[in-house]
Parts: structure tokens; C-alpha cells; sequence
């Protein structure tokens, strides 16, 4: 029962993580779980964040991410007010959206270490070879990742793909 | 005392260095039937697939990138890597990473200790040198002449080609064709052989080489040696225009096939059939793929496209299988001590064999053969020499250190352009590589880079971190303003030749080994005022290239940069090419105190040694010297097989 327990919690923390990411990095959930890297991430993160600041993470998330569309300015400002201007959870946002762009975790910094504790895994490091080849970035710039999902013979001769329009 | 066991056989050639030069002279000698030992100091990771694999790995997972990032760096056979470089201040020598550097500025370049050598992480760019690049003295009074014109080594050069299997149109590679106005109006006669052809076609060029050609060719740069009349050149003025061409790489393409009625190519002056390029070294190789647009070139192709020495040195091992003759490539065996016999003469070569790679316990051995070459670079051959007392007679051993010093340029087109997409050059402007302004100023080539500002700037890595820290972006806005940031990024990277230098040399002292108690390289280096005004020209000209094309120049240079130097007032950064070149450069016998070795690379105090590869250069000139050095290796195989007859 218990294990049942804690694999209800991990889902809805999950679904939760996935949509505050779509909020953050401007591709929508079904585009994040198509890295595959999710499961590798959530993990990263929840090593790094203590579990009272997780949560508050993570609570506002599905709200934004259901209004992301009819609401688009109001999302803007709540992100930027609960997010990106906090001291407490401005930093792991930003570290979340570059380990959604480079696979890549960034270090918080010591003002927020201090204040809210440190983590022996908040450390920097490309956290797998398939976080490398996912990050979001190569996508973003019309590109590949450097060393892999090549693009095949003369590819580089051809006008570079155009750039999505804002919403 | 330890006591060196010898080792049982007696071979006909022992070579230092599993590396291009090693693989070609090897590949020679045992198809001329002779008998070969190789002693690579580094171990044999990279040779099966699945060792590959873990290099590509390790790449992935590097958070500095660099050309050495993919590959292990071991203690009993240490490289130099670009993340030790930093500024040399003072009378105390920098000794952070391998070299210990003795300024007065950093000597920038890398190389790697492994099996394949440096070829495993090299670019690829398979240029030859000019006609004038050999008679820098007759022609502009500057630094030296070659042993030999530049027609001696073109049926090398075409070899080397061959070997390497180059990519390139012959149309396209003439001087005329690449805009040079060379020294000497006729260089561009018989530049290349009649009817001789690249063995495959050339690489396309990129969408963002097109989209500078259509906006800077022909744009007129001054090199500035004449004095201006009210405003109108003399005759003979040196206006020199810019033309975009498709660079020569050794880089797997569409190999050429024979045409209606033609029986063959001719290469050095025998027929040949069409070329076979290869693939990946290793069991599971894929045969011959050609470039897949992995945009890694530097530092790891991960299909294997791109040329190695691996694949010679696989061919000198299939050949010495077939016809059964004894090749035997030693890893893990660094070759400390060559041994002198009462004639001056090698009789033996001391390694220290160790059993786990980074582990530094060994065991010691002796190795013999009847001639003997190094081959393990410009920089190992010196430390080698110098470790043993060899060629003392000339003090030319580990002087003339000679790189490309390496400027960057960069800024923002109008227009997406493609960053990131494919090899990392394909095309360069190489009307700048000569001309008569070279009595004054060093001659330089541009090369266009594919991929953005990453060598410049860490980009894209540096924009996400950019746009996320500073700019406070999030969401669809950070999405499409990296795309915007992005997509526009053009470099463009300077490649100036150097003259040789006796100050800028490579030596060895006690007080620095490696934990396997070896030498140490100790450098000294500066680069000329040659070098700096041809930096300040070629700079010029980018910004000029910039104006015409519409491009926001965003190039900085700190003065806390590692390499940022000055001239004429004006500060700029350089970093090493990687093209290590000079130290035991070949001489005429009128000039052997200015010299280590004859033309066909054997040194004049011992008959029987031959130091051969990219140290062997007189001059480097503006070309990538890979290509050189292959030839070479060709032209000193030759003489060492007829010194063997």
C-alpha cells in the first residue's frame, strides 16, 4: 500500500514538474516527454530543491500551464512574480530552464545555498549523454546537437529552417 | 639498476609515434616488404568500435568541449590541453598543464598522445602550399628556403591526397581560382599535374559560405606595402580582392568515378583505379560513409567520415597480414632513451612498457632495428632528441617553433544563415595566402566557420545562459529569441603564417618530468611583428568583409585573454592553430649548420635516423600543415627505402 502511496505522489509530482516546465521553456508537454529525459531531470531536481520548496515549485504549475494560452499575459506576470523576481525560487527556476535547454545542470548560487541548504548534487554536469543530444536549444536554434542526430550529406547547403512564430 | 630486457626481433624500421606520419611511413614499408615496429606511447582505446564509442561518450558528457575533450588524458602519456593556457607573467614559468610554458606569450597549440594520433580530433582541411611558400628568401628576403621547389613534392602531394582521400574540385584549387595574385605570375602554371584529380568531389559548401560569397567577393582590400598617390595606386598596386572558395578536406564525399573511355587516375605518375573511401576502423565498420553533417569534426567525427590515421595504420596492418610480414604497432610504450653506438649511429631505442594506461609502472625494454624514424610530432621529437644528446652539431634541434597564431572574428548577420549545421569549415577566402606584400607582412587565410560563435564565444551554451541570467526570458520568448541570436552568428578565423624564430624553441630541463620521469616540454615563444601586421591587415579586412555584408561586427578582445597582444596601438587575441611546426626542419647540404636533417628528412649527425612530420618544415606558411606532412612522409619513405636496399 505504501509503495501504491508513493507511486501516486511521483505521478502527480511529475505531472506537475512537466507542466511548470512547459510554462518556463515554451514547449508544451507532450515536446518535453518526447526528449525522454523527464524521468532523469525530475530526479536531478527534487536531489537539489528541499521537498517543502519543491512543492511550491510545483504547485502552481497545471493553473499556468491550463491558461498558458487564453491568458498569456497574466501567466507572464505570475511567472514573473512567483517565479523569476522571488529570491527563493528564482534561481532553481532559471537552473530548470537551462537544464531543459542543455541538459545541463547549473549550479544555484551561494546566497540561495545559504539560505536554504546546499546539496552535494548541485554541482555542474551534463547529466547524460542523452540529456546532451536532447537539449532543447538545438531545436530552438534550428540546428542539431554538436556530434550526433546528424542531419545527412549536404544538409548544410540548404536554407536554414525558419523560426517559429510567437504566439 | 633495472635491467632492459631487449626485445627478440630486429626489425628493419623501428618508428616512434602511431600517428599519421607513422601510419604512412609503415603503410610504405611494409608494401616495399621490410619489416616494421611502431612504439606509440599512448594506449589503443579508439581502435574498435566500441571503444569509439565511449570517446563520443565522453564527448558528449565534456563540459569544456575541447579538441582533446573526447579522448583520455593519461598520466604515463600526457597531452597538452587548450584549458591550461594562461597568461605567462614574469620570469616564472607557467607549469599548469603539461608544458611548461616559458612565455613571453603562451604557446596556444595541442596535440594528442594516442593511437591515430591527432589526426583523430584535426579539422580536416587538406590545402597545399604554394609555389612561393618554399622561397621565402629568394623571394622576399625573409627566413628560409625549402630544400626543394614546390614541384619536388607535388607527386607527394598527390600521394598524400590519395592517402587521406580529399575532397575537392582541382578547378577550384589553383591559385588563380582562389583569387591569389601570387608572387610570381607563373605559379599557377602546372599547380597541379595535367589531369589530375581529387580522388572524390568536393564537400558542399555551406549555405552561409554562399551567403558571404554572394555579399563579399570581389570587395577590393588594400594590403597597404604602397604608398598612395592622391588617392590612386601605383601601377603594379596591391589591391587584392576577396573570393569565397570551397576548402579541400579530408573528409569522406562522393568518391570520383571513372568517365566514358578513362582507364584510370593518375597519381604520382601511375594509374589507379577509382578511389574506396573507407569508413570506420573496427569490426562493425560502415564502409566508406561519407560526411552525415555531424557538425564535431573538431574534436571527434562520430561516423568516422572524416580521415584518421587509424585507417592507414588499419591498411599497413591488413597488407603486412596478407603478405605476412612482421608490423608490430606497441602501445603503452614510451619511448624514453635512443641509443648511440661509437659511429654515431642508432643501435637502439630504450621504452618504458606499462601494463594499465594512467598507471605509471613499467617495465623497460629495448627495441632495435636497422633504421630509425621519429614520428611522434614536432614537439615529442625534440623532447626525445634532446633526452638522448641526438644532433647536437647544428643547435637547430627544437628551435623554429612555428604555429598558426590563430584570431577569431565575429558578428551578426541580418539574415539566419544556417549556424551550426555541418563540418565545422567548408569553404575559406584564400586570396590573401600570397603576394607581393610579403617582404613586408605575413600572408594569412580566412576561414569561414560553420558553427557560429562556439569556438568564439561558448555559443549556443553561452546565449541560453545569456538570455535565461540577464535577460530574464522565459517560455516562447527565449525560444524564439535564441533562434534570433542564434541563426545569425558568423566567424570568421584567421590563420597567419609565422617565420621561423631560434628564440621560439622547445627544450627540456631536469626539473620537469612526467610521472613516468620523462621530459617534460619546456616553451618558449613569441610571435614577430611579421606575424602581428599581417594579424592587423587580416583583421582589417574582416571588419571591411563585415561593412560590405552587412554584418554587426561583435568581436572583443580582453587584455586578460591568455593570448591578447598588441600592434600598432591596437590590442587583439590570439589562440594556437594546433599546427605545430619547425623544430628539426630539413636544410640543403650547403647549409647544414642551419639545419637537422636533408631534404628527404634523414639527420645529418646520424645516418641511420630520420626525424619526419610537421617539425621537418622549414616554413609554415598559410596552409594547415597535415597535408604537407603526409607528403613528406612519402618522400622520406622513399629514402628510407632506398637506404635500406
Amino acid at each position: 500500500m505504501a509503495n501504491k502511496k508513493k507511486d501516486v505522489d511521483d505521478d502527480a509530482i511529475e505531472h506537475d514538474f512537466v507542466a511548470i516546465s512547459a510554462v518556463l521553456t515554451g514547449y508544451d508537454r507532450a515536446e518535453l516527454y518526447g526528449t525522454g529525459c523527464v524521468k532523469e531531470y525530475l530526479h536531478q531536481f527534487r536531489q537539489v530543491l528541499p521537498e517543502k520548496i519543491l512543492r511550491e515549485f510545483l504547485e502552481p504549475g497545471p493553473s499556468l500551464y491550463a491558461d498558458i494560452d487564453t491568458a498569456r499575459d497574466e501567466v507572464e506576470m505570475a511567472v514573473r512574480s512567483h517565479y523569476l523576481a522571488s529570491g527563493m525560487l528564482g534561481p532553481p527556476a532559471r537552473a530548470l530552464i537551462q537544464l531543459w535547454y542543455l541538459g545541463q545542470w547549473m549550479p544555484l548560487p551561494a546566497k540561495w545555498r545559504n539560505l536554504y541548504g546546499a546539496s552535494r548534487f548541485d554541482v555542474t554536469r551534463i547529466i547524460s549523454t542523452r540529456a546532451y543530444k536532447e537539449g532543447l536549444v538545438w531545436d530552438a536554434i534550428g540546428a542539431h546537437p554538436m556530434g550526433a542526430k546528424q542531419q545527412g550529406f549536404g544538409a548544410w547547403a540548404i536554407e536554414p529552417p525558419k523560426p517559429k512564430a510567437l504566439p | 639498476m633495472s635491467v632492459i630486457a631487449d626485445d627478440d626481433h630486429i626489425y628493419d624500421v623501428v618508428i616512434v609515434g602511431a600517428g599519421m606520419t607513422g601510419g604512412i611511413l609503415a603503410k610504405q614499408l611494409i608494401k616495399a616488404g621490410y619489416s616494421v615496429a611502431i612504439l606509440e606511447s599512448g594506449a589503443k582505446h579508439g581502435e574498435k568500435w566500441e571503444t569509439y564509442r565511449d570517446y563520443l561518450d565522453q564527448f558528449y558528457l565534456s563540459l569544456a568541449k575541447t579538441p582533446n575533450s573526447p579522448y583520455p588524458d593519461l598520466s604515463t602519456s600526457p597531452s597538452p590541453s587548450v584549458l591550461d593556457i594562461t597568461s605567462v607573467r614574469g620570469t616564472t614559468p607557467d607549469t599548469e598543464g603539461y608544458f611548461v610554458q616559458q612565455g613571453p606569450m603562451p604557446f596556444g597549440s595541442n596535440y594528442l598522445r594516442a593511437y591515430g594520433g591527432t589526426t583523430l580530433h584535426w579539422l580536416g582541411t587538406s590545402l597545399r602550399m604554394l609555389p612561393a611558400d618554399f622561397e621565402m628568401a629568394t623571394r622576399f628576403g625573409r627566413a628560409v628556403d625549402w630544400p626543394f621547389k614546390y614541384q619536388a613534392l607535388r607527386p607527394y602531394y598527390e600521394l598524400a591526397e590519395w592517402e587521406i582521400g580529399v575532397s575537392g574540385e582541382v578547378a577550384e584549387q589553383t591559385p588563380k581560382a582562389m583569387g591569389i595574385q601570387t608572387s610570381n605570375p607563373k605559379d599557377n602554371d602546372g599547380y597541379f599535374a595535367k589531369d589530375y584529380e581529387y580522388p572524390m568531389h568536393k564537400i558542399p559548401s555551406s549555405y552561409m559560405d554562399d551567403y558571404v560569397a554572394e555579399r563579399a567577393d570581389g570587395l577590393p582590400v588594400d594590403m597597404g606595402t604602397q604608398r598612395h598617390y592622391h588617392g590612386h595606386h601605383k601601377k603594379g598596386s596591391d589591391i587584392v580582392a576577396a573570393k569565397v572558395s570551397n576548402t579541400p578536406v579530408g573528409r569522406n564525399s562522393t568518391p570520383r568515378g571513372l568517365g566514358r573511355g578513362k582507364k584510370g587516375f593518375k597519381v604520382a605518375g601511375k594509374e589507379r583505379a577509382a578511389f574506396q573511401p573507407r569508413g570506420a576502423t573496427g569490426a562493425f565498420s560502415f564502409m566508406g560513409q561519407r560526411c552525415e553533417g555531424n557538425s564535431s569534426c573538431i574534436p571527434i567525427c562520430p561516423i568516422q567520415a572524416k580521415y584518421n590515421a587509424m585507417k592507414t595504420l588499419d591498411d599497413a596492418l591488413t597488407e603486412a597480414k596478407q603478405r605476412r610480414i612482421r608490423l608490430h604497432i606497441k602501445e603503452q610504450s614510451v619511448a624514453s632513451r635512443v641509443e648511440l653506438d661509437d659511429s654515431q649511429r642508432i643501435k637502439g631505442i630504450v621504452y618504458k612498457r606499462y601494463d594499465f594506461p594512467g598507471v605509471p609502472q613499467y617495465s623497460m625494454r629495448r627495441i632495435r632495428g636497422r633504421q630509425y624514424v621519429l614520428a611522434a610530432g614536432a614537439v615529442e621529437n625534440v623532447t626525445l632528441a634532446l633526452a638522448s644528446g641526438l644532433c647536437p652539431s647544428s643547435h637547430e634541434l627544437g628551435r623554429n617553433l612555428m604555429d598558426h597564431p590563430y584570431m577569431m572574428t565575429w558578428g551578426l548577420a541580418q539574415d539566419p544563415v544556417g549556424a551550426f549545421r555541418g563540418p565545422g569549415s567548408t569553404s575559406g577566402i584564400a586570396s590573401y595566402r600570397d603576394g607581393v606584400f610579403r617582404d613586408q607582412k605575413a600572408a594569412f587565410r580566412l576561414e569561414l566557420g560553420n558553427w557560429g560563435w562556439n569556438f568564439a564565444a561558448g555559443s549556443p551554451t553561452s546565449n541560453v545562459m545569456q538570455l535565461v541570467e540577464n535577460e530574464n526570458l522565459f517560455g516562447a520568448e527565449l525560444r524564439h529569441k535564441l533562434y534570433h541570436d542564434v541563426q545569425r552568428q558568423i566567424r570568421i578565423g584567421v590563420l597567419v603564417e609565422q617565420l621561423p624564430q631560434s628564440s621560439n624553441r622547445v627544450t627540456i630541463d631536469p626539473s620537469y618530468r612526467d610521472a613516468m620521469g620523462e621530459y617534460r616540454p619546456v616553451i618558449s615563444y613569441d610571435i614577430g611583428d611579421y606575424s602581428r601586421a599581417g594579424l592587423a591587415l587580416a583583421h582589417d579586412a574582416c571588419m571591411q568583409i563585415y561593412r560590405q555584408a552587412g554584418i554587426k561586427n561583435h568581436t572583443r578582445y580582453n587584455p586578460s585573454d591568455a593570448g591578447y597582444m598588441t600592434y600598432d596601438g591596437k590590442g587583439l587575441t590570439v589562440f594556437g592553430a594546433g599546427h605545430l611546426v619547425g623544430t628539426h626542419r630539413m636544410g640543403t647540404s650547403a647549409n647544414k649548420s642551419g639545419s637537422v636533417t636533408d631534404e628527404n628528412m634523414r639527420t645529418w649527425d646520424h645516418s641511420n635516423l630520420w626525424m619526419v612530420g610537421c617539425g621537418s618544415m622549414p616554413t609554415i606558411a598559410t596552409s594547415n600543415p597535415t597535408l604537407t606532412m603526409a607528403a613528406l612522409a612519402f618522400k622520406a619513405g622513399d629514402a628510407i627505402k632506398g637506404a635500406l636496399k
